[in-house]
Parts: structure tokens; C-alpha cells; sequence
């Protein structure tokens, strides 16, 4: 992306305020590798703040930027500079999927060279610098075996919150769903019986999730975001963007030039749980948490709609719920007989919740 | 339910709705229109002939008398529905529902002729084209034009008379969602022999069809053009309003969304006959059977999407 690109993107989303009325704003970068761009970044976090202060505008005190990096170089110097002049609005998480072994099958160099040692040794600096923040890992099917071990992994370097999902692609394979339970119980069992769940969560254990859904909300944010891709173009989510899609057409709301085709936006703002259902998802019985990624809905959908859910994840949220049951039945039988479930209740973790 | 099967005899069938008929001249084979008649008989649906404004060959007409039909067409000699173009009525006929296709422009201009019209014909239907082009300036202007043809419908009523223009009269008579139809009640055949929700689908694109009379219909996400999975429409009490399925996916890419513009015009006509009906009945006791139409405070129901949750 230009400088210039970025200058008119958020040129227009300050000049727009009766479009956007919220009372803050994150400026979330995605690459490829953000930090690879710091340069450029940098100059673009500038003009942003420059900008809201010089506007007089409601967000210039209520703003944050946000990264997610595969951490290779947060070491770096132009890096710490830049985090140390905004450290108070950043927020930065870095993309470690596990051990060594579950991290190194995807995450590797050009050469085939596994990048897990040169991400981890920059672990504890980000965790000194951000001790709040939690990492994200996806689940597909060839990495169900390591689901355990992995997410232990990332508990023993410090990092306390996983937020941890399956991806709504259809990859999954017959057998899937019990493997992922399996892993699911060890890992309840681990996390339970070695007392891990007073420091630390893991966003697969939910009491909100496996209940009938009586709400009519949508799931997904897209539309609730806007998206500027490097020529400019606007999207409700990038998931929407060529090349982010299989076979259909990309979905452009508007240009920075333009603005928004508010038109392309209502059926967007408009989505709710039946409408994009079918008739089991709506009387499942244990349809809390079961997510959907509008993106996906519309990439695997048999039109042109955002209006059709996928359902490809259905069997792995069913085994999910059932070990997220048997997480909470245990620790709370477990609590019950030390007499210590009201010091739980007063003391547990509050879990910042990522909905995509 | 599907009940309507629309046959465009030929490419250059008229357009009788919002879509332009934008294609040369290419008759559909008469075996085509056999099996598209076959077709019908089998499905249970009756049968819209839409007609080219050139003659048809002379066998045509006798395969299309082999059944119940409409015939839609821009004369109005032996037509159901006629339809006016550039608001030249010197074809209509005024004994059959009349559809005027109009520009913004020439309505804003051209309106009062139908003063003299609406009191003869047996029905008129205003479709403006390129409805997503109005502004503001545009819907207060719409606005106006339809407070004035109410007034004339007014004296009409006072007259004894009971005209029937959609844009005013429709919202008064109905007691739930009136609609397009495309894809639920009504689909349409092309000259080539394939089926599309409507015939917009198939002047915007060929390949965007949703069957063909050798491998019968697959509508693929057919809930979505019912009113049920209609976020905005289900809602909506503008009864009258055309909900056109080809605008609503030119417009927001989704066949179930109607635009901004779209559900305006819909509520500007809803709010005139809601004045109409209140002062027709000042008059006595012409339509006191009509239930009324509530004061609102909206004109694009997309705004009280917070009140649905």
C-alpha cells in the first residue's frame, strides 16, 4: 500500500463522522508481516494521529493500533522504537501455534527452515512488554493431534491467553470430530488437575457455549468494520477481497475516492441468525458459540449470497461442546468438594473475547 | 408457490418492468416455445407471453393459442397488459392494465397527462427506471407529484369512481406484502431455452439462469427471495412496494436487500395513500372497510433495524 492510499483512507473515514459514530477507532494492520513495513507504518500511525488531534476528533483519545506478527522481528530496533513511542494505543499479538514440531510444519522460511526458534526467543520481550495479551491459533485438521500439547506449550512460555478456533473451511475429515474431542478431554483433564485454570484460559472452554440460541444477532462482524486493501478498494471484512476467495467475485463496498456504496453495505447490517440458517441450525439445541465466518458463507454458498450459512464446522462444534461439558462438570465438582467455587467465581479470569 | 411462467418470445421482447430489454432481434425457436408451453402445463403455471413489437411468424400464434395465457405487449390490440414507453399512449388501450415505463426526468415533467388517463383506464402501473439514481431532491419531488395525482384520485372517488394507479391506489386495497414475485411465484423462459428468476437476470447475464426446460428448475437458495428471509422486508408495511428482486441485487448484490432508494420511493407512495385514504373517506363512506395505514416516522425502514433485535 502507498503512503498516499492509506493518507485517503483515513482522510475519509475522519471527514465521514456521521458514518462512523463510534467513540473509538483500532487501526488493525494485516500483511503479510506488518512490521516488515515498519517504515511506512510509522508514517501512517503519524498522519493518523496528527490528524484526529489537528480534526479535533473524538477518537484521537480513544485509539488503538493493532498487529498481529509472526514476531520474527519485534526485536528490532526501528520495532522497539516504534513500540515504545505508542506502547499506551498498541496492541500486539505474535503467532506462535504451539511446539516446536506443530509450529514448525507451517511456519517456516523460504529455505524450509522452521522459523519456531527465532519467533520464540522474542516471546518473553513481547510478554514483558504486553503481559496481557493472548495469543490466536487456528485449527485444521492435520493439526488436531498437537491441540494438547501445543496449547500447554504456549502455558508454559507465559503466554495466558489462547484464543484458540477451528477454521470454517471445509478441510475436515471423517473422524475428525472424535479425535478433537480426545484432544479436548487431555486437555481439560491437564488443565484442571494441575490447577492451570486459576492463571490461565483457553477460549475452547466456554460456559456460554453448547445452550439453544434464543438471540437473533449475527455472529460475525463483517460490515461492522470497514477494510481498505493497498489499491484503495473497501471491504466488510478483507475475507471478502479476491484474494482472499476461492471462486467468487470479491465483494468492494466502495473506494477510498468514493467512499461507501452504502447500498452494498445494507445487507450486511441487516444479517441475523434465520435469515442465513437452515431449519436445523436454527433448532440445534446446542447452537451457542457455534460461529460462522460471513466470508466463508459466501465463498461456499451455491449463490452469489452472503445469506447462506455454511455449515462445514458443525461436527466439530457438537465435539466441542461435549468436552467443553466435561470441562466444566469436573472443575466444578472439583471445586465444590475444596469448598473454594465462591473464591473461583470471585477471582476468575475475564477473558477478552475475539470474535474472528 | 410458483404460478407464473413468463415466455420472452424473442430478445427483443418488451420490457415491462424495471430491467431494459437491451438485445437485438432473435425469435425463440417454436420448439422452444412448445416446450416452454409443455413445460407450464406440467408445472401448473399460466403462461405470460411477452411479446416483440415486430410481427411473429404466422405459426407462432396458433402453438400460442394451444393454451391459457396472457399476453403482455406494447400494443394494446389483443393485449392483457400493454405497456407505454417515452409516455407516447397512442397504443394503449385503455380497457387493459397500462404500464408506464418512465425516466425520472420525463415523470417529473410528463406526470399530468395522466390526469386525463387515470379516470379511463382500467388500471396504471408507473415503473421508473433507474430507481437507484434519486437523491434527495429527487424524493421530495416524487413526493410533490404524488401528493398531486392524489388529489386527482380524490376527485375521482368523490366522482364515483374507483381508478386504479399503483402507486397510490395499491397500498389503500392491501392487507399484506404485494411483491415482485421473481424466483417465488413467477420465473421466466428466454429464447434460448433456459429458465432466470426474471427477465433482468437474463438481459444482465446469460449464464445466470436457474435451469432449462430439459433439466427442469434448480433454484439454488430459493427461501431467499420469500418474504420470511427478507431482512428488511419483513418488516416493512409498504405494501405496494414493488420489491423488485433484479434491483434488489443490482443494487446491494443480494436478492433479498432492497436498496436505500427503492424502500424510499415505497414509503413517500405508502405516506400519500395514507392521506389519500384519509381524505377520501372525508367524503363519505368510500372505503370505510379499508384498514387503515399507520403514521410512521421513518422512510427507509434499514433505519429502525435496532427496534427488530
Amino acid at each position: 500500500m502507498s503512503f498516499e492510499i492509506a493518507k485517503q483512507a483515513i482522510d475519509y473515514l475522519l471527514d465521514e463522522k456521521r458514518n462512523f459514530q463510534e467513540d473509538g477507532v483500532i487501526w488493525d494492520f494485516i500483511g503479510g508481516e506488518p512490521f516488515l513495513e515498519i517504515d511506512l507504518i510509522e508514517k501512517i500511525c503519524n498522519y493518523a494521529k496528527l490528524e484526529m488531534y489537528r480534526r479535533n476528533h473524538k477518537w484521537f483519545n480513544n485509539y488503538r493500533f493493532n498487529f498481529s506478527t509472526n514476531g520474527l522481528n519485534y526485536h528490532e530496533s526501528r520495532i522497539q522504537k516504534f513500540i515504545e513511542e505508542n506502547h499506551s494505543h498498541l496492541s500486539i499479538g505474535i503467532t506462535i501455534d504451539g511446539t516446536k514440531l506443530k509450529h514448525n510444519l507451517n511456519r517456516i522460511y523460504r529455505n524450509g527452515k522452521g522459523s519456531y526458534d527465532d519467533v520464540v526467543k522474542n516471546i518473553p520481550l513481547w510478554q514483558k512488554q504486553f503481559p496481557k495479551e493472548g495469543t490466536k491459533v487456528t485449527i485444521s485438521s492435520d493439526d488436531i493431534p498437537y491441540i494438547k500439547e501445543s496449547v500447554l506449550h504456549l502455558y508454559d512460555l507465559g503466554i495466558h491467553e489462547i484464543h484458540i478456533n477451528c477454521v470454517f473451511e471445509d478441510v475436515w475429515k471423517e473422524g475428525d470430530d472424535k479425535n478433537f474431542e480426545k484432544q479436548l478431554v487431555e486437555l481439560a483433564d491437564e488443565i484442571i488437575d494441575n490447577d492451570l485454570y486459576k492463571d490461565f484460559s483457553c477460549s475452547f472452554y466456554s460456559e456460554d457455549i453448547g445452550k439453544p440460541l434464543k438471540d437473533n444477532g449475527n455472529w460475525c462482524g463483517a460490515g461492522m468494520m470497514l477494510a481498505v486493501d493497498a489499491s484503495g478498494f473497501f471491504y466488510p471484512c478483507l475475507r471478502f477481497a479476491a484474494y482472499s476467495l476461492r471462486s467468487k467475485k470479491p465483494i468492494v463496498i466502495g473506494n477510498v475516492k468514493d467512499g461507501i456504496d452504502q447500498n452494498k453495505l445494507r445487507p450486511f447490517l441487516t444479517l441475523n441468525r434465520t435469515t442465513q440458517s437452515r431449519q436445523e441450525c436454527i433448532d440445534c439445541e446446542v447452537a451457542g458459540g457455534c460461529a460462522w465466518c460471513q466470508g466463508e458463507n459466501y465463498d461456499a454458498a451455491d449463490t452469489n449470497t452472503i445469506y447462506q450459512r455454511s455449515v462445514a464446522i458443525c461436527k466439530m462444534h457438537k465435539a466441542r461442546v461435549r468436552a467443553n461439558n466435561y470441562f466444566w462438570n469436573k472443575l466444578y465438582r472439583k471445586l465444590e468438594l475444596q469448598g473454594t467455587r465462591d473464591d473461583f467465581e470471585k477471582n476468575r479470569r475475564k477473558v477478552k473475547p475475539i470474535v474472528c | 408457490m410458483l404460478q407464473y411462467l413468463n415466455i420472452l418470445l424473442d430478445d427483443s421482447a418488451v420490457s415491462f418492468c424495471h430491467y431494459e430489454a437491451e438485445k437485438e432481434q432473435r425469435l425463440m425457436s417454436i420448439d422452444t416455445l412448445r416446450a416452454g408451453i409443455r413445460f407450464a402445463m406440467m408445472e401448473n403455471l399460466m403462461i405470460q407471453y411477452v411479446f416483440p413489437d415486430n410481427t411473429l411468424p404466422k405459426e407462432y400464434y396458433s402453438v400460442i393459442e394451444t393454451i391459457d395465457h396472457f399476453n403482455i405487449k406494447r400494443d394494446g390490440e389483443d393485449s392483457d397488459v400493454c405497456v407505454v414507453e417515452n409516455w407516447d399512449f397512442s397504443k394503449a388501450n385503455a380497457n387493459v392494465p397500462i404500464v408506464v415505463r418512465t425516466t425520472k426526468e420525463d415523470l417529473f415533467q410528463k406526470y399530468q397527462l395522466l390526469n386525463g388517463i387515470i379516470t379511463q383506464a382500467k388500471r396504471i402501473n408507473i415503473i421508473i427506471k433507474k430507481v437507484d439514481s434519486f437523491n434527495n431532491d429527487d424524493f421530495e419531488e416524487y413526493k410533490g407529484i404524488l401528493n398531486a395525482l392524489g388529489e386527482q384520485v380524490e376527485r375521482a372517488y368523490i366522482d364515483g369512481l374507483s381508478p386504479q394507479l399503483n402507486i397510490l391506489t395499491d397500498r389503500m386495497m392491501l392487507k399484506e406484502m404485494n411483491n415482485c414475485g421473481a424466483g417465488e411465484t413467477t420465473i421466466t423462459l428466454a429464447p434460448n431455452g433456459k429458465l432466470y428468476v426474471c427477465p433482468g437476470f437474463y438481459y444482465d447475464d446469460e449464464a445466470d439462469c436457474i435451469g432449462d426446460l430439459e433439466n427442469g428448475l434448480d433454484i439454488k437458495n430459493k427461501q431467499l427471495y420469500r418474504l420470511d428471509h427478507a431482512p428488511i422486508c419483513r418488516h416493512c408495511d409498504a405494501y405496494q412496494c414493488k420489491r423488485c428482486i433484479w434491483l434488489n441485487r443490482k443494487t446491494t448484490l443480494e436478492v433479498n436487500t432492497p436498496s436505500h432508494e427503492q424502500c424510499v420511493l415505497a414509503h413517500l407512495e405508502r405516506n400519500a395513500s395514507r392521506e389519500l385514504l384519509q381524505n377520501i373517506r372525508k367524503h363519505g363512506t368510500s372505503l370505510s372497510m379499508q384498514e387503515d395505514i399507520n403514521e410512521i416516522d421513518y422512510l427507509d425502514p434499514f433505519d429502525k433495524r435496532d427496534d427488530w433485535k
